[in-house]
């Protein structure tokens, strides 16, 4: 596939060319607008098949209908718009998701239901997720390890992917616009009695943009990628049947460092996941599952006498056997219950040893309808672990209906995510500033090495306080709400969260070295709280109109830097230079990379007559803080705050000739940049879009 | 009955205080000394990963000035390192030797807040390092890194001094730059001019300020 100016110009005069055609031609108007179902299913919150609208946990689906008509092209473009989360930029350029306040690296993101490997710095960058073989998109929120174990503390989000459908067809989808970024994805399905098969190919590239024209590096450099999954499902018998996918990713990226040091970086990944479900009555049936992953990522740097100035690499694998059973004694009551192993392996750059986790893990979950009209959900799992304390994560939920029109939930919840191989075997040292960070593990053998080739001044935290292990992030999450259906038309849902996190783990320094710097390592430390509320409203005022709104008040702080507020410990300036004065409780703002308020505004309409529809999406993020700029190293009132902002996308689909669909838009209308905070806003962007059906 | 009682007690206490301060012949206490210092210039050469060299600006708090004295200093300045005039040297070229017995401890609080000394907390300088720890979030400042590059005093640092002398004084640095911009950009303000704020108590033996 070849895009340059050409055939982008060639591409846009045939869109508007068909365009105005179609416009004379007087299409038949059929209603394409189907209502909505509003008894959509969810799977990601029990594993079982479940009615969203009676499901007493915080979750949310986003249909296939709502991206392809917002036209995003991956999982980042589609998530920002939910209520209460957004994507955060990482250092190494990826972008992770932020749920109820909580970082990145405390939501599991799973694919089918197994997850996804590869947070080489605790990120996961959910850029590399194409949403062209999405079928829907399911948000669970508040802890979820009871199911899931680790890394499930904030919630889990389950990207459902194509299943077969009856007969022989497919669609390929090609979008074009600014910085060159071209996404064409192809999906092929065929299904005809037992067999059914799916092919999908996406290829994906951008030559990047700039924020800063001053200095001589891009903001993101250009890079191309492919996505290739492909499916087979065969029923042996009605109660027998078989699933197997396999994806492979692969991404190539220009690495530039500086005027002189220029680079490539490329990931691969592989994912293979067979599924052998079997049905032995009305009331059991069981699921044998196996999935293997395995993430690869190398970069290099080369001089400008082309000798490699440096390299790095890594290899993560993760193997997943599990059986599951589910036993259903009526339709009023419902059990799962799962046995699994976990075993992973990482080869990296910078590391004392190859690590290799082994994780067996059991769980039990009883789902029921005591009545009518409460349901009660209770579940735990436990993990045990080779390399740190086995943990227990139980978890209960209970709805009840008060009226046909409104019903309360709550569930309490326990989450952990286990410390990674970096956090455990990192040895590392900045080649150009020096200094040095050490996995906790890592901390009791390279500190004396580095004190026998005297690089250490002096001892901060002995290398005693390294006996012992590293525990586990845990976190207790509570979420109360309420559904309340106003009319047929007007829904709205209310849930107020907190999520108590424990040993939190950070880096602290241990040492000092001699060349100035220092030596960090991990420990846990830090209870840290997010709580707040969550409020969606959907309004259907017209059959051709939905209207959707959805706002979170969000307070994240660490109860450490609290006290010390409290305790009067804590000190600013007016500015840099003027006498310092205490500052109050109420002065500590909370942990950075938080804004207090974000809401989105979103709204769909479709004209059936032009069979067509179009959307405006708006999202709004308030102030937040990157960084303590006054010295006192909490965010507080007087630190400098990035601004908050608002971001418009707008969006044109037109159907012609039935299999034929183009599309305009313009996502962030107003060309929102901020060139020194924001390195993942590339500023407005303008596309076009042509589906075909086959 | 309970008032004239009263009255009387206070009438007594009085009395007998005054009656002793009469009998005391000490010679009337020195008014406590609140001065700012701008634009001390304490250059250094050499640094970021080079030898350090270079004369430390010197301070005597008795005169409020500073000092070319090898002796009759407080404290001394050279980049972003502060010295006092006890312990030993660390070493550096140029470094002068330490003569009497100063020390220093970090409080945290503000200059209005810290009014009391805490003899036991005195620290001075030593052959492995220097009494204010130097180093970014160690002592008395942070340094920002890229892009702006600034050297700015941490809030709610005090350091409380014990002269040459045994007398006692609280500082609190305000600026690394010239003139002590409001907000310093090193591409204009140039270092290392220090701005500080000072309170001297000059009588002997009184910890407070």
């Amino acid at each position: 596939m070849i895009l340059n100016k050409k055939y982008f110009r060639i591409y846009f005069s045939l869109f508007f060319v068909s365009y105005s055609f179609s416009q004379e031609i007087k299409v038949v108007a059929t209603d394409s607008s189907k209502t909505e179902n509003l008894d959509e299913v969810i799977i990601t919150a029990t594993r079982t098949i479940r009615q969203l609208s009676s499901l007493p946990l915080p979750a949310q689906i986003i249909s296939k209908r709502d991206i392809e008509r917002s036209n995003s092209i991956r999982l980042n473009d589609i998530l920002n718009e939910q209520t209460g989360l957004i994507t955060i930029p990482d250092f190494g350029g990826g972008e992770g998701i932020q749920l109820q306040g909580l970082d990145s690296q405390y939501t599991l993101i799973l694919v089918d239901g197994v997850p996804l490997v590869g947070r080489s710095a605790g990120t996961l960058d959910i850029s590399r997720i194409t949403v062209g073989n999405i079928k829907q998109i399911e948000v669970v929120k508040g802890a979820s390890s009871s199911l899931y174990g680790s890394e499930a503390l904030g919630g889990v989000i389950n990207i459902i992917t194509e299943t077969p459908k009856y007969g022989f067809n497919g669609n390929t989808n090609f979008r074009v616009g600014a910085f060159n970024t071209a996404d064409l994805s192809t999906i092929i399905n065929y299904k005809k009695k037992k067999l059914g098969a799916t092919a999908f190919l996406n290829r994906y590239s951008s030559d990047g943009y700039d924020l800063n024209k001053a200095d001589d590096l891009k903001t993101v450099d250009p890079f191309s990628n492919y996505t290739l999954n492909a499916k087979v499902i065969y029923d042996f018998t009605d109660a027998t049947s078989l699933f197997v996918s396999g994806k492979y990713y692969t991404q190539n990226q220009d690495y530039i460092a500086s005027s002189t040091l220029k680079g490539e970086s490329t990931i691969n990944e592989w994912n293979s996941h067979l599924k052998l479900s079997h049905k032995y009555s009305e009331k059991w049936s069981s699921y044998f599952e196996f999935y293997t992953t395995k993430y690869k990522a190398k970069d290099y740097l080369d001089d400008e006498n082309n000798s490699r100035f440096s390299s790095s690499y890594y290899n993560q694998l993760l193997i997943r056997p599990e059986i599951r059973a589910t036993y259903n004694p009526d339709d009023k009551n419902a059990f799962i219950g799962g046995l699994g192993l976990n075993h992973e392996t990482l080869d990296r750059t910078d590391f004392t040893i190859q690590p290799e986790f082994n994780s067996p893990y059991l769980y039990l979950q009883y789902d029921g309808n005591l009545t009518e009209k409460l349901n009660v959900i209770i579940g735990a799992r436990f993990d045990s672990h080779n390399k740190y304390k086995s943990q227990f994560s139980p978890k209960a939920a209970i709805r009840y209906e008060l009226n046909d029109n409104l019903a309360i939930k709550g569930s309490v919840g326990s989450g952990f995510k286990a410390p990674d191989f970096r956090q455990l075997y990192f040895d590392f040292t900045n080649a150009t500033v020096g200094y040095t960070v050490l996995g906790y593990n890592a901390v009791s053998t390279a500190i004396p090495e580095l004190e026998a080739q005297g690089q250490i001044a002096n001892i901060i935290v002995p290398v005693s306080e390294f006996q012992q292990q590293l525990n586990p992030e845990n976190s207790i999450s509570i979420n109360i709400g309420f559904d309340y259906m106003l009319s047929s038309v007007l829904k709205l849902d209310l849930n107020l969260f907190r999520n108590n996190i424990s040993d939190l783990i950070d880096t602290r320094i241990i040492a000092n070295k001699t060349n100035g710097q220092n030596v960090f390592s991990y420990y846990n430390v830090n209870k840290v709280y997010t709580q707040g509320l969550e409020f969606n409203t959907t309004w259907k005022p017209i059959n051709q109109l939905k209207i959707s709104g959805g706002y979170q008040l969000l307070f994240a702080k660490d109860t450490t830097a609290e006290n010390a507020f409290e305790k009067g410990d804590v000190f600013a300036r007016e500015n840099p230079s003027s006498p310092s004065f205490q500052l109050k409780k109420e002065d500590y703002f909370g942990l950075f990379n938080r804004s207090r308020h974000m809401a989105n505004l979103k709204l769909f309409y479709t004209i059936p007559k032009w069979d067509m529809n179009t959307n405006i999406r708006g999202t709004f993020r308030s102030k937040y803080g990157l960084l303590d700029s006054n010295g006192n190293n909490y965010l507080d009132t007087y630190d400098n705050f990035v601004d908050g902002y608002t971001i418009i996308d707008f969006a044109i689909n037109k159907s012609f000739y039935e299999n034929y669909q183009l599309s305009l838009g313009i996502d962030n209308l107003f060309h929102f940049t901020d060139s020194q905070n924001i390195s993942n806003i590339a500023g407005r962007i303008i596309y076009g879009k042509l589906n075909i059906q086959f | 009955m309970k008032t004239i009682k009263f009255l009387t007690l206070v009438a007594l206490f009085i009395g007998f205080t005054s009656c002793s301060s009469d009998d005391d012949n000490s010679t009337p206490l020195l008014e406590i000394e609140s001065e700012t210092i701008s634009n001390l210039h304490a250059p250094q050469t050499g640094g970021q990963g080079q030898p350090v060299s270079g004369q430390f600006a010197k301070f005597n708090f008795e005169t409020g000035k500073t000092t070319i004295s090898d002796t009759d200093w407080d404290i001394a300045f050279r980049g972003t390192s502060i010295i006092v005039n006890g312990g030993t040297t660390l070493g550096t070229t140029d470094e002068p030797n330490r003569t009497r017995e100063a020390g220093v401890y970090i409080a945290n609080g503000t200059m209005a807040s810290i009014t009391s000394v805490d003899t036991s907390l005195f620290t001075q300088d030593s052959g492995t390092g220097y009494a204010i720890p130097t180093g970014s979030g160690n002592g008395w400042y942070t340094y920002a890194g890229p892009p702006t590059h600034l050297i700015t005093p941490i809030p709610g640092k005090i350091f409380v001094f014990k002269t040459r002398n045994g007398l006692y004084a609280k500082v609190e640095i305000l600026s690394y730059y010239k003139n002590a911009p409001a907000n310093p950009d090193i591409t204009v303000d140039v270092t290392p001019y220090y701005t500080f704020n000072y309170v001297y108590q000059p009588n002997a033996s009184v910890t407070t300020f």
